[in-house]
């Protein structure tokens, strides 16, 4: 992961001058790492895949990226947002989700998810959900899990390495990375809102990604 | 006299999904207005499904 995590910084080879979103050039998106996947490929996130780079990791196609999380905010801005759950198991994924949920809000689930909690009525943390989004599917397998048992839609953000069992939508992108993971949320986020008419496409977020970026604590 | 319930289908396999059985529904996600079907087995192996409304193909 740290191997991945040196080259994550690096991936700016875009141009500075198209813009992706209202006023933020494709070079600040890149910049997070979002289009960087592992150096696995599964036969699932095949499609997703842009090109190979020569030190073997996998690039995820930026279109693709940004095509699914227009998707996903337009269905969580159908979806009764209150019983919209967002996961993360993983620590970098802690702060976008929270900014996420703080934003349109979702129930954010950080950290270890009790098991139960969508399947057991007589847990204490019991939710009934109406849509479940996960950060890593492969690290949130017990949400995936339950989300199946009790047919609830799940969207998924999927690295190039994940698996996509159980997972209703993908969002293709790299869910280990600390900026990209931001990245990904700020987009969801500013997406949602403009889906649910809260936000005007040519308008901005009052957060940078910066601001959804978990931070790293020196000891 | 029988009558025929018609039961909803699973969109990738066209499987009959019976009520009780493990599945998931739900709108398009792309359009949001043709209601998508996933039988327990399609979801488990990721087969692709295609809203016949919008072309969208996930997941
Ligand atoms: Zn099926
Ligand atoms: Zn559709």
């Amino acid at each position: 992961m740290s191997y991945k995590k040196d080259y994550e910084e690096k991936d700016e080879s875009g141009s500075s001058e198209k813009l992706v979103i209202a006023q933020l050039p494709e070079r600040t998106i890149l910049a997070t790492g979002i289009r960087v996947g592992t150096v696995v490929k599964t036969k699932y996130m095949e499609n997703f895949i842009s090109r190979t780079r020569p030190d073997g990791l996998h690039i995820i196609d930026l279109d693709k990226i940004l095509s699914r999380i227009d998707i996903a905010g337009r269905f969580i801005a159908r979806s009764d947002i209150k019983r919209t759950v967002v996961c993360s198991a993983r620590e970098y994924g802690k702060k976008p989700v929270e900014m996420f949920c703080s934003l349109t809000g979702a129930i954010p689930m950080i950290g270890r998810f009790m098991p139960g909690t969508f399947t057991n009525p007589l847990f204490a943390g019991h939710i009934d959900p109406e849509l479940a989004i996960v950060t890593d599917p492969l690290i949130d397998a017990q949400v995936v899990e339950e989300a199946s048992n009790i047919g609830v839609p799940v969207i998924a953000i999927c690295d190039t390495d994940n698996v996509t069992s159980n997972t209703d939508l993908v969002i293709p992108g790299n869910n280990r990375g600390r900026r990209a993971l931001a990245a990904i949320f700020w987009l969801l986020a500013r997406i949602v809102l403009i889906h649910s008419g809260a936000l005007s496409p040519d308008q901005q977020l009052d957060h940078s990604i910066e601001d959804f970026e978990t931070k790293i604590i020196e000891e | 006299m029988s009558e025929r319930i018609s039961l909803p289908t699973c969109t990738s396999c066209n499987r009959p999904i019976a009520p009780g059985e493990k599945a998931v529904k739900f709108y398009c996600l792309n359009c949001g207005q043709v209601v998508i079907w996933r039988c327990e087995k399609c979801r488990k192996f990721s087969r692709d499904y295609k809203c016949i409304n919008c072309g969208f193909i996930g997941p």
